[in-house]
């Protein structure tokens, strides 16, 4: 047999073999036998690979939208890679499910559809229109072909109808959203009693086995972290505006060379009457407009008053009504014309027609306030202030890189450069890396105190500039350290009898109050069981009414409904520590309001609606992937 | 050794091959080319009807609101005639029905969600559809029918809370404390959309016995 194969092959078996081998590579290329299979794949949803190509790249692009989104506030070691990654494979697979439902159920965003969203995309225009350069270079950006990424909008836009079909279409029933306002808007009738635990602390002494039970079970609570005290020299401008000093010679040089500043213009008070003709009216038009300001001017110097005559004739939408006015006008944003004729009238006098781009005036200037410059008296305090800014900045930033060099030649001391430049060495007292005060609080500066150079090579700071847009820079070196520590038991001893009598005070309060309780339920009325204290009678109360402590309400408001004439009773414990003891009498539903018209959505219901649509949606992609083949591989070390 | 001695026995070989099997080799070329160009026009046109009906369902959407709930029912009537091999007809009636009901309309409504869960693409929008009705029959005091959805559909654990919520209400409907406690107890375990009105519901009920 083997022999027989042998044979053939030479003949036109073999070619015909050649032939069925090269047929699929004519017709796939060579690609799919090298690069498939290759690449390493993070996830499968019904067959369909999330290769972790394309989970890095989402990692990476969530990465820089979380820095976008928090600025400075960013923190990558806030963000565990692992976590991140997980995120967005888990969001991977949700989209892939949704891709792979829309396949399965005939889903399908049409072609034309498509384009126009591309054509749409603001990214991709230039000037105002589609620019394929633009598109293709706003693509290359994201690492995208085209055709990957209209399938990627494809399938966005497909989930969106998806969203929109299963979160959109989710409604309230009736039912429901009467029930929701009876429960929310709910008063409970209740009055409480406190059972302070002050009348239950001891001073009998307190067990020292208690004590060191105590002391070993809560290693935290007597733990000094690590701390060290500083020297440190601040520059800031303030610091250096105070000390710089401004001559009223700087000032009144300052005060000439910038008038324009503190100069006011002339302004006018004028009104006119304005016939309209556009600016492209042929000559009749304007002859014919040109006639009827003329007889308009003529009825006023025939004594007719400017104002009325305004009101009657005026084309000018906005002064008509006032007669003309414009009140007190300054130039620079009127017709050049009109300005032209309004700025070099007199007072009183009417123009001749003055021909506007939007037609004839007549123009009247009533009264003239002259240009005026404030006098340096009224503006010295407020140019010496910002002169002194000016070379404050100068000078702090001409000193901040003295000050740099300086802690940096001679590391080991910060007296030289405070000598140099008159600074004032500043000490501080013990302070951990949660900071201390003023500037001591900023982490950039509790940061560069616990750093290695700092603190274990015993070397100046660099100059660190605490926060962004201050000016203000800190040097500082670390005078002294202590490791952190727990306090020893002795020294906490009084603290943790402190403690444990409060503990049992408590105990004995809450066991009262539920004594209390119990006489309460058994029958007995407040009086029997109070005594002398105060029953806080709070009447009907809402869940949130702010006269009564939460944790009453939130107790009062979880006992069960009481029947007529009887009560619910219960114990809470107050934030302070104190017991209490709650009876609940009487429940009140909120009132039921008609159901809103169609088209004023009621915000509550729409609200409910929005987050059981939300919760539909969920349910639906999980009732797939509970359907579907998912596979997390685990990622890889690295 | 080869059978064949000369390059004429060769030709004379393969020439007898093709007269016995070129028919054959002929008709499977050509059916495998027709079944490569059928698959072709096949996905195309299935493309294409997709596409009108997603461009209809569209224009569905835009247009459902409580004002115009007849125009979105019978845009969800078309659908269904015209679209019935895609998604889209189930979808329609899905977002129909919500304004359906939103009009005062339950009867259509309960129509509508009943046409989705008889015929729904997916298990998961049955689900939906059904648990919605369940909802909606309970509101409408149709306490029985209610029951009867709800036993039906209630298979996935992805709803399992959302379905134990509406059983909830139901036993509450009837009055049963006990079963309405254990239902919402299990609503907030597994899961629903609005956790804390069903705390509420929970911290509502009568004291049990």
């Amino acid at each position: 047999m083997l022999q027989q194969i042998h044979d053939r092959a030479k003949g036109w078996f073999a070619w015909l073999i050649i032939i069925m081998i090269s047929i699929p590579f004519a017709l796939w290329g060579i690609q799919s036998y090298i690069g498939g299979g290759s690449e390493p794949v993070a996830g499968l949803v019904n067959g369909h690979e999330i290769s972790e190509r394309e989970l890095d790249h989402r990692v990476q692009t969530e990465r820089i939208q979380l820095r976008e989104q928090m600025g400075a506030a960013y923190d990558p070691a806030q963000f565990d890679d692992k976590r991140l990654r997980q995120e967005a494979l888990d969001a991977m697979i949700r989209e892939a499910l949704v891709v792979d439902a829309a396949n399965r159920m005939g889903l399908r965003v049409a072609d034309p559809v498509l384009r126009g969203q591309i054509l749409a995309e603001p990214a991709f225009q230039q000037d105002g229109h589609f620019d394929n350069a633009a598109y293709e270079q706003a693509l290359k950006y994201q690492g995208l072909s085209p055709s990957q990424f209209e399938a990627q909008l494809r399938q966005r836009l497909v989930g969106s109808q998806l969203v929109r079909a299963v979160a959109g279409s989710e409604l309230v029933t009736k039912t429901e959203r009467e029930q929701y306002q009876r429960l929310t808007g709910q008063r409970r009738e209740l009055s409480w009693l406190r059972v302070p635990i002050a009348g239950f602390l001891g001073d009998a002494p307190i067990d020292d086995q208690a004590i060191a039970a105590y002391y070993e079970a809560n290693p935290k609570r007597f733990q000094v972290p690590e701390q060290v005290k500083l020297d440190y020299l601040v520059l800031d401008v303030a610091g250096l505006a105070a000390k710089t000093s401004v001559s009223d010679e700087d000032i009144r040089r300052a005060y000439e060379s910038d008038q324009a500043r503190f100069g006011r213009p002339e302004r006018r008070s004028v009104r006119h009457i304005l016939i309209t003709v556009p600016p492209e009216a042929d000559a009749a038009a304007n002859q014919a407009a040109l006639a009827e300001i003329e007889g308009v001017r003529k009825r006023i110097e025939g004594g007719e008053a400017f104002d009325a005559v305004a009101k009657a004739v005026s084309k000018d939408p906005g002064s008509a009504s006032q007669g003309g006015s414009l009140g007190e006008i300054e130039k620079g944003i009127w017709d050049p014309a009109f300005e032209q004729s309004a700025f070099s009238l007199p007072v009183g006098q009417i123009s001749e027609p003055v021909r506007s781009k939007f037609g004839y005036h007549l123009i009247q200037v009533q009264s003239i306030t002259p240009a005026a410059v404030k006098p340096l008296g009224e503006v010295r305090e407020q140019l010496r202030g910002e002169l002194a800014k000016q070379k404050a900045e100068s000078l702090f930033y001409d000193q901040g890189e003295r000050l740099a060099n300086l802690v940096y030649e001679s590391s080991d001391s910060l007296v030289p450069a405070a000598q140099e430049l008159g600074m004032e060495i500043q000490h501080s007292d013990w302070i951990s890396r949660a900071g201390g005060e003023g500037v001591l609080r900023q982490p950039k500066v509790t940061a560069a105190a616990f750093s290695d150079e700092v603190l274990n090579e015993h070397r100046n700071s660099d100059l660190i500039e605490p926060e962004k847009e201050v000016l203000q820079s800190v040097v500082l070196r670390v005078v002294d350290h202590r490791e952190a520590s727990t306090r020893p038991l002795d020294e906490v001893r009084p603290e943790i009898v402190t403690a444990l009598r409060k503990e049992q005070a408590q105990r004995a309060a809450a066991a009262a109050a539920s004594a209390d309780a119990d006489k309460l339920r058994g029958g007995a009325d407040w009086a029997a069981v109070a005594g002398d204290a105060k029953v806080e009678e709070a009447g009907l109360v809402g869940r949130n009414d702010p006269k009564v402590p939460a944790a009453v309400l939130s107790v009062a408001f979880t006992l069960p409904v009481p029947a007529t004439g009887s009560a619910s009773v219960g114990t809470a414990t107050l934030e302070d520590g104190d017991a209490a003891v709650v009876r609940v009498t009487k429940i009140e539903d909120g009132e039921v309001k008609p159901a809103a018209k169609p088209g004023t959505p009621d915000p509550a219901v729409y609200m409910l609606g929005q987050m059981l649509g939300r919760h539909s949606y969920d349910a639906v992609l999980n009732d797939m992937e509970s359907r579907a083949k998912v596979e997390r591989k685990a990622a890889p070390a690295r | 050794m080869s059978e064949y001695e000369t390059d004429d026995e060769k030709v004379e070989a393969i020439k007898k091959w093709w007269k016995e099997n070129g028919m054959s080799v002929v008709a499977g070329v050509a059916l495998g080319l027709g079944v490569v160009f059928g698959w072709r026009t096949w996905t195309d046109y299935r493309n294409g009807v997709s596409g009108q009906a997603s461009a209809a369902f569209e224009q569905l959407l835009d247009s459902a609101t409580a004002d115009a709930a007849q125009s979105t029912a019978q845009q969800a009537q078309l659908l269904s005639q015209g679209y019935a091999s895609t998604a889209y007809p189930a979808l329609g009636e899905l977002v129909a029905a919500k304004v359906l009901y939103e009009t005062g309309d339950a009867a259509a409504a309960i129509a509508a969600l009943q046409q989705v869960v008889d015929k729904a693409p997916d298990p998961a929008l049955q689900r939906l559809a059904a648990l919605r009705l369940a909802r909606i029959q309970l509101a409408e005091g149709q306490l029985d029918a209610a029951a009867a959805t709800l036993a039906a559909y209630d298979k996935s654990s992805a709803f399992a809370g959302d379905f134990a919520a509406v059983r909830g209400d139901l036993a509450a409907a009837r009055g049963d404390t006990a079963a309405a406690r254990a239902a919402y107890e299990k609503a907030i375990a597994a899961g629903t959309g609005l956790p804390q009105l069903i705390r509420l519901k929970l911290d509502n009920l009568p004291a049990a016995g």
